[in-house]
């Protein structure tokens, strides 16, 4: 009301007023304008600074959005992590009745053999010894086939067995249970394994440093004595260094005490081993044994097959046959660490008492057969060294050596022609070179020069592959 | 004569239940472990390592001295992952140790705890010797460090009782230092982001990727594989592609190839400890990433 009144006041004076109230009307309207425009610019000012809020508030908002969506995602990355942490590593298994499949390796083994005597013709002279010195045939020759598998049974029980493949025929080399469970310090095996006696009877040839094995080993024991039976073990809680007892006790698996008559009750081999290894600073260890064995001969095939005579048999019955033995290995790696460089030394002497009767027949046209009482003790050794110079390469000699010791050739295997061992020593010089690009695969070049048959040297010449798939191996020592 | 062996026997007794109420003993597979173990367990426990800094943990055998160590373990502390698949299935196998078996409470493996990298898609050994189940080098990765430590607060408490309150008053205050060094190592490696690095074997993947170095190159052609010359070739010519400001591997390596590849792309090469012990300075987890960080921004930044 006020505004038209001022607005009807103004309009009636610029009417009645003349025009010298006009000049004055425009310097009015100059003020009015004036005034306005100062109005325009506080306004234009307040609401730039309003504007001003509420950017920079919207600004905080994403701000703090942001801010927030961080967390949240940093909760579920975290929320993620506790999950997959809960539930175990990355790689989930599968959930199908496969699932519990046990470990399983497969060995491929195979090479090439060149010699100038004849294998099968090839003994260890003046040793009552195996039926066939482990040589392969000549030429190119598919060596073993091996597969291992193995799992835990429950939760007491882990099972192992390895079956090897040659030529059409299969052998269970180990079918073994073994205790998981007992605890304070003690093992118990079952079933087949390889004895625990000495230091390569339990090695399986795939993993030997050499083609071959030891003459005394093969002489004695063959490749790998094993016993059907059950073996106990004890380490003593001594911590800082290793104590082993053993104890087994079965039936003979092969040579030397294969019967064709393994119908008897109770134990016919015993053992006794003894174990103590540990560590010298960082870059040695060492373990030294000490073992024992008892068998009874039930009936022994014993081809001796002396100079000038072929085609005969030998058994030796009832009695026993006794061995003892030490043996010592030791490594050594710089800092312990051996993949660069490393050194083994490994050496072993046994010796082997026999009685019993020897039935003897050499032919009828030369007296045979003869049958007595016969007892001899023998002995044998051998020490080897490997040394790692590169990552994949490796050297290693060694040197056999078997004593003949002393036969008694009781009455009626007097005069038995060819019996009594002559005055001799056999030996042997082995030197390889082996090349292993993976953990999985070994090459090997091995030169024997085999003087453990008299009158004659044995050169022989090894090209090896031993190649694995499947599942890691275990490093023994 | 009575006497003196019922006195004998007597010490005999206390002397062994004095052994057996002590302290825990743990066996751990790796240094990175017995130091967290130490850090942990404090005085409860008692730590044999079965390895040092300087051994390649994929080629340690099976030996008597660890057997008998494994023997009286309560704990077996080890990555698992299959790190150790060559020789710790053995020396538990043959320790007559019931505890410490796989999936009782004496046998811990870090790995199960921790979100592993590199998970393969494919398993195959023409790849090299691959990891199967993630990289296992796990000892690099800070926040791997502590939800180990976390686990094992909680499993030496299982195995010790007594001793709860004992180990979760050291687990706070591990993670109070711990997480506090970690911040500190973040701000000081922020120098570090986007070295790019060529490294030996995937024993630092956890270490670069957390400081966000991108891993341009391997000397091994392929895991488990020693350097080639071949391979070293090809490093030479994707230097000029792809670039690396930096050659880094761990004093447990042999320096050959990385010392000549240095020398040809002209970037300088630093080894760096695998774990706790690897170099002088690295004297427990602290020390260890102190000494490693330090060592790659003294590469980073030459004295001119």
């Amino acid at each position: 009301m006020l505004k038209r009144n001022v607005r009807a006041g103004a309009i009636a004076l610029a009417l009645v007023l003349p025009a010298g109230a006009h000049a004055q009307t425009s310097e009015q309207l100059e003020e009015i304008r004036k005034q306005i425009q100062d109005l325009k610019d506080s306004y234009d000012t307040r609401i730039k600074a309003l504007e001003n809020q509420l950017k920079q508030t919207e600004e905080a908002a994403a701000k703090a959005q942001s801010s927030a969506s961080q967390a949240q995602s940093a909760a579920s990355e975290a929320k993620q992590s506790a999950e997959s942490a809960a539930q175990g590593t990355g790689l989930k298994p599968p959930a199908s009745p496969s699932a519990f499949n046990p470990a399983l390796s497969l060995i491929l083994m195979g090479g090439y053999y060149n010699s100038n005597q004849d294998p099968n013709t090839r003994t260890i002279t003046g040793f009552l010894g195996p039926t066939q010195l482990g040589l392969p045939e000549r030429g190119f020759d598919l060596g073993e086939s091996e597969i291992t598998i193995s799992a835990n049974v429950d939760h007491l029980f882990y099972g192992q067995a390895t079956f090897s493949m040659e030529d059409g025929l299969i052998n269970t080399e180990e079918a073994f249970f073994q205790t998981t469970s007992i605890g304070h310090g003690f093992t118990v095996k079952g079933g087949r394994f390889f004895s625990g006696i000495g230091y390569e009877n339990s090695q399986h040839n795939h993993n030997w440093d050499f083609e071959d094995d030891a003459l005394v080993q093969q002489a004695f024991l063959g490749p790998n004595f094993g016993i059907d039976g059950l073996q106990a073990s004890w380490i003593a809680p001594l911590a800082s260094v290793y104590v082993e007892l053993g104890a087994e006790g079965g039936k003979p698996v092969e040579f030397p005490f294969d019967t064709s008559d393994h119908n008897t009750n109770g134990f016919q081999v015993g053992t006794l081993f003894a174990h103590l290894g540990g560590d010298i600073g960082v870059s040695n260890s060492y373990r030294f044994g000490v073992w024992g064995l008892n068998a009874k001969n039930q009936v022994t095939d014993a081809i001796y097959q002396p100079l000038g005579f072929t085609g005969f048999d030998n058994t030796l019955s009832g009695g026993n046959t006794k061995l003892w033995g030490l043996d010592f290995v030791y490594k050594w790696a710089p800092n312990g660490d051996p993949s660069y460089r490393n050194f083994k030394l490994v050496a072993e002497w046994m010796h082997r008492s026999q009685d019993g009767t020897l039935t003897y027949d050499p032919g009828a046209t030369v007296g045979g057969p003869f049958v007595g009482p016969f007892t001899a003790d023998q002995s044998g050794w051998f020490v080897q060294g490997v040394y790692q110079f590169h990552p994949y390469w490796r050297a290693g000699l060694r040197y056999d050596q078997l004593e003949e010791g002393s036969y008694s050739l009781g009455s009626g295997l007097g005069g038995a022609p060819g019996l009594a061992p002559p005055d001799f020593t056999p030996k042997r010089w082995t030197a390889m070179v082996d090349w292993s690009p993976s953990e999985f695969s070994r090459f090997r070049l091995q030169y024997n020069q085999d003087k453990s048959q008299q009158g004659i040297t044995d050169n022989q010449w090894f090209l090896q592959y031993i190649l694995s798939l499947g599942t890691h191996g275990a490093h023994k020592f | 004569m009575k006497n003196f062996l019922s006195l004998l026997s007597l010490t005999a007794l206390v002397g062994w239940s004095g052994l057996a109420a002590s302290a825990v003993n743990v066996f751990a597979c790796h240094p990175e472990w017995g130091a967290l173990a130490n850090e942990i367990g404090g005085d409860r426990v008692s730590v044999y390592v079965a390895t040092t800094a300087l051994q390649d943990p994929h080629k340690i055998q099976a030996r008597p001295s660890l057997i008998a160590r494994a023997r009286v373990a309560d704990l077996v502390f080890c990555t698992g992952a299959e790190l150790e698949v060559g020789w710790m299935p053995v020396v538990i196998g043959q320790s007559g140790n019931e505890k410490i078996v796989v999936g009782k409470p004496g046998n811990l493996e870090a790995a199960n705890y921790v979100p592993l990298k590199e998970v393969p898609t494919r398993l195959d050994r023409s790849l090299g010797d691959v990891h199967p189940l993630g990289n296992p080098h796990i000892q690099w990765g800070p926040q791997n460090i502590q939800l180990v430590a976390d686990e094992l607060a909680r499993r030496l408490a299982y195995i010790d009782p007594a001793g709860k309150a004992y180990y979760q008053g050291r687990l706070a205050s591990f993670t109070q230092r711990w997480t506090q060094a970690t911040k500190r190592w973040e701000q000081e490696a922020t120098a570090l982001k986007g070295l790019a690095v060529i490294e030996h074997h995937k024993e630092l993947t956890y270490l670069f990727d957390w400081l966000g170095m991108p891993v341009v190159g391997s000397l091994e052609p392929k895991p488990g594989v020693e350097p080639t010359s071949s391979h070293l070739s090809e490093l030479v010519d994707q230097q000029k592609t792809n670039p690396a400001k930096l050659i880094v591997i761990t004093t447990q390596k042999n320096p050959d190839a990385a010392e000549w590849l240095s020398a040809q792309i002209k970037v300088p090469e630093i080894a760096l400890p695998q774990t706790v012990g690897g170099t002088p300075g690295a004297k427990d987890l602290f020390s260890m990433y102190d000494d490693a960080i330090s060592r790659l921004l003294a590469a980073e930044k030459p004295k001119s």
